[in-house]
């Protein structure tokens, strides 16, 4: 049993990706029908999926093939012209295909799907002369089709052929095509379907290799020189493809091995992160030279490791191209339409989640093109545009991002009447119509519910498509640019990230909280002064250069506590999305850093605004900003606070006893500690130690204790006094906290850094108890009646 | 000799099986903490390790009892106080506040407890329901634990590790 599950896995694989190649190749077919190599291939897959599936015994997929082999082998033989008729049925046999290939890969069975019609459409077209067999056995058939197959290589040898047997069998391929087609014609208009100009067959036929050029045009040609590039090449290519230097692996082992690197890049920022600090500390020493070549070499490594692990999951985009064909074919002929479809740039390669996701967002903005973007052919000529619309689908590489552009040269969108529309729908009121840019206007498609067709086809209309585009775009950080000129068309780019793990960001500081925001929506950085933020309509807005830029602070959308004091300055991330700008109010901007994007699993998952965290150099994790969400958010944020004054919590409680005062001693010598201790116990007062400015630090952030001073050492390791006393006066809270040094040095410039960090009184040791009791006394306001 | 040698070999083996099954029977481990003035205890399974805490980074837009996320060895996990949960108010961490870091099949997050107390081997006759007036679906608490001089409540870790805003 296990075994034939592996076999069955492996026919699967194998068919999907023969039927993938199939619809590429079958509409080529159509617009070149003498095409024997391709023609030869289409059979060769047939074939193949045939004699797996009889092997199998999936009888019902054998039985389809089967049929579609004999179609295929006539024309292969040149006994049948692929008309556009035949290549519907020829289609619409392969679409059964892969639906049984579908229910076999859920059921392991192909029961339940009824072939019977199509098989006898098949029929029809190859029945003119009944040569096959309908149901032979499968067995016997492999050896024949082995046979015709060696036939095949011979058949380009017409020209060796004598010319009476040429005569000969170009008079009987006529008679039996005219047959065919008069059989099929009938049934056609029996069916009460419209039929199509049928291709008169020319009395005169040269050679029957030539003898199949269609009269009638075709519509689906796709540009030539993508077309013919995969076909020169056929000869060559195609046969190789087994020997192709490949191995199959799982996705998963990939998406593991991606995981590895994602950690292996947090380390080397943290590797870099501790190499400068060792630098900072130990300047000068010898052994610094080679730990920096050690790193260089590391963080050199990793990125190129990142960047080949990066590759293997990539996947050319004509992955997904593939499919366009085939489905412009099918729309042209439902909608009655004539609209070819170029498509370039097919080897570029995105990541393989990137490219699972855009295949639908294309689906629906081709569809949309070819229904709403190009005009049926009489309006087309009408206007002096060729009757054939023509759809460009284009993938290159801009920079960090992949951008897939798809232009029609239809009517265009006509931003008034996508404003009116939008109105009408309730989407947007008035006033935000009137101030929407053409831009704007564009972007209304994207709208869930917005549609502008008058009526709902089979195509469009429902108002859903363009809000996919728009979901599944923004689920890879991708952007959307539409631009469009009435009358010429529409031109949509949607610009995408190369891939989803590691992207670029910067990272910006508010009070004492760090967020990562994608480099890729970042136009621009700005400092600016409080003066140049002005308020209009209860919004903050900025000039930048000729245009106006609306503000958000980046606490008011985080709910960031304002511990810290605001300061005079602060920086403004300019942030683009497509056409939408903000401009995003930070206290600090920190640098660019390379960030592995983590999600913050199921427990936290959908929190407005975060798009998921990494991890620092330092370890600790920083939150990553969601711009899209962002952007949405900043909608409902009112005038930023920053202007005005955070109330500094009143402290002053009311002092009912000696041991109400509190008094922070901050000093490494524990002698020094009891010093302080012995001169300030008699007073009555509550004291704290702590034996560092990083230690005091942290009291004070618990507050556990309303502090009323503290006296300070200016030498302490990890923190000094000076550092200690500007981080403290950073805070609001203790803006007004008087700071005491008390230390050892008596220089006049020691002293002068002291005023400037902010201490209100300089000791200098030794002190007698009664001195530092005084001070302390002074600075605390101490009731006299106390002692 | 070697027979007898055997025969008590065997004896002490098919013991021994015995011995292993009155444990696995009848005996559910868990780990008892303090929360507040209660305690509580988690099946010892459900555990994936307990760390002394550290630094973690708030998340906006949650509440207030989801401090933030906190990197473990790569991973970013959210990292849930208790105390807020159970409508305590927030306490400051001091020597004794370890974060339990709880696991059931992909779901992990961090919970903050005031206090360990110890491993817990109770026999499952002595776990009663939980009361009354508490039950039904919605409630944290899988059973009470009595014990010669306590009371422990065993939480459900399911729950625990439930979203629930």
């Amino acid at each position: 049993m296990d075994e034939f599950q592996e076999i069955l896995q492996d026919f699967l694989v194998e068919s999907f990706e023969l039927v993938e190649k199939l619809d590429e190749d079958l509409v080529e077919l159509e617009n070149t029908p003498e095409d024997l190599e391709l023609l030869n291939g289409i059979f060769r897959v047939a074939h193949t999926v045939k004699g797996a599936s009889s092997f199998l015994n999936f009888d019902v997929l054998t039985h389809l093939t089967h049929h579609m082999e004999d179609v295929l082998n006539k024309a292969r033989h040149g006994d049948l012209i692929i008309t556009p008729d035949i290549m519907d049925v020829i289609l619409e046999s392969i679409d059964l295909m892969k639906a049984l290939l579908n229910t076999i890969r859920d059921t392991s069975a192909d029961a339940g799907i009824d072939v019977a019609e199509c098989v006898m459409k098949l029929d029809k077209i190859s029945g003119g002369d009944g040569v096959v067999p309908v149901a032979a056995a499968p067995v016997i058939e492999k050896e024949e089709v082995v046979a015709e197959e060696t036939v095949a290589e011979d058949e380009p040898d017409y020209d060796n052929m004598d010319p009476d047997e040429l005569e000969a069998e170009i008079e009987r391929l006529l008679t039996q095509r005219q047959e065919e087609d008069k059989a099929k014609r009938n049934a056609k208009i029996e069916a009460g379907e419209t039929v199509l100009a049928a291709p008169e067959v020319q009395e005169e036929i040269p050679k029957p290799v030539t003898t199949p050029v269609p009269v009638q045009k075709i519509p689906v040609t796709p540009k030539k020189e993508t077309a013919e590039a995969p076909k020169a090449a056929a000869p060559t290519k195609r046969t190789p493809a087994a020997v192709e230097q490949t191995i199959r692996v799982d996705v998963k082992r990939l998406d593991h091995l991606m995981n590895l690197i994602g950690e292996l890049v947090l380390a080397k920022n943290r590797l870099i992160k501790i190499n400068d600090d060792v630098e900072e500390r130990y300047e000068g020493e010898e052994f610094l030279e080679e730990l920096n070549q050690v790193v260089s070499i590391v963080s050199l490594v990793t990125t190129d490791l990142q960047i080949a692990v990066m590759k293997t999951r990539m996947l050319p985009i004509g992955k997904v191209f593939n499919k366009f064909p085939r489905m412009i074919r099918d729309l042209t002929r439902e909608l009655n339409k004539k609209i070819e479809l170029e498509i370039s740039g097919e080897d570029t390669e995105l990541d393989k989640s990137i490219v699972e996701e855009i295949g639908d967002p294309l689906v629906h903005i081709i569809r949309n093109s070819c229904d709403h973007g190009i005009e049926i052919p009489d309006v087309r000529s009408g206007q002096g545009k060729s009757e054939t619309g023509i759809i460009t689908l284009k993938a290159y590489n801009e920079g960090n991002q992949i951008v897939i552009q798809i232009d029609d040269d239809g009517k265009g969108l006509d931003p008034n009447m996508l404003k009116d529309k939008a109105i009408e729908k309730g989407l947007i009121t008035e006033k935000e119509a009137d101030n929407m840019s053409e831009k704007e206007a564009f972007l209304l498609i994207m709208r869930p519910g917005f549609s502008t067709a008058a009526a709902v086809t089979n195509v469009s209309g429902r108002g859903v498509g363009m809000d996919v585009v728009k979901t599944n775009i923004d689920k890879v950080n991708g952007i959307i640019d539409v631009e469009s000129k009435i009358g010429e068309g529409t031109s949509m780019k949607l610009k995408i990230p190369l891939t989803l793990a590691i992207i670029q960001a910067l990272l910006v500081g508010v009070q004492e909280e760090y967020y990562a925001i994608p480099l890729a929506s970042v136009l621009e950085t700005v400092r600016i002064s409080k003066e140049e933020i002005y308020t209009v309509e209860g919004r903050s807005v900025m000039r930048l250069r000729d245009d106006v830029l609306s503000l958000v602070h980046i606490g008011d959308i985080f709910e960031v506590e304002r511990i810290l004091d605001a300061t005079e300055h602060a920086y403004v991330v300019v942030l683009g999305l497509g056409a939408t700008k903000l401009g995003l109010i930070v206290d600090t901007l920190v640098g660019q850093e390379e960030i592995v994007i983590k999600s913050l699993g199921d427990y936290l998952k959908g929190i407005e605004g975060v798009a998921g965290a990494t991890i620092r150099g330092d370890g600790g994790v920083t939150l990553i900003v969601d711009v899209v969400a962002l952007m949405e958010m900043a909608k409902g944020v009112k005038a930023t606070a920053m202007i005005e004054a955070t109330s500094s919590e009143s402290v002053s409680t009311e002092k009912n006893k000696a041991s109400d005062y509190t008094v922070m001693i901050v000093d490494d010598s524990k002698t020094d500690r009891m010093i302080m201790r012995k001169a300030l116990e008699p007073l009555g007062v509550t004291l704290v130690e702590a034996s560092d400015g990083q230690e005091a630090l942290g009291i004070l952030k618990q507050g556990d204790y309303n502090f009323d001073t503290m006296l300070v050492d200016i030498e302490m390791p990890r923190m000094d006094g000076y550092t200690l006393a500007t981080e403290i006066k950073k805070y609001n809270k203790y803006k007004n906290l008087p700071l005491i040094a008390v230390t050892s040095r008596t220089g006049k410039s020691d002293r002068m850094r002291g005023v400037e960090s902010g201490m209100v009184e300089y000791i200098t040791k030794p002190y007698s108890a009664d001195y530092l009791s005084t001070v302390v006394q002074r600075n605390i306001n101490f009731k006299s009646e106390f002692l | 000799m070697s027979d007898k040698l055997k025969q008590i070999i065997n004896q002490q083996g098919d013991q021994h099986k015995t011995d292993t099954l009155d444990q696995s029977d009848d005996i559910v481990q868990l780990v008892g903490f303090v929360i507040g003035d209660e305690e509580y205890a988690v099946p010892i399974l459900a555990i994936q390790e307990i760390i002394k805490p550290f630094s973690w980074t708030r998340v906006p837009q949650v509440p207030h009892y989801i401090l933030g996320v906190f990197n473990l060895r790569g991973s970013v996990i959210p990292l849930i106080d208790l105390r807020v949960k159970f409508g305590l108010p927030s306490k400051n961490h001091n020597d004794e506040t370890r974060f339990f870091v709880l696991k059931q099949d992909d779901e992990v997050a961090g919970f903050v407890i005031d206090r360990l107390t110890m491993a817990i081997r109770i026999k499952k006759e002595n776990i009663g329901p939980a009361p009354d007036t508490i039950n039904g679906n919605d409630t944290m608490i899988d059973g009470v634990g009595k014990q010669e001089d306590r009371i422990i409540t065993i939480l459900k870790v399911d729950k625990l590790l439930e979203r629930d805003f």
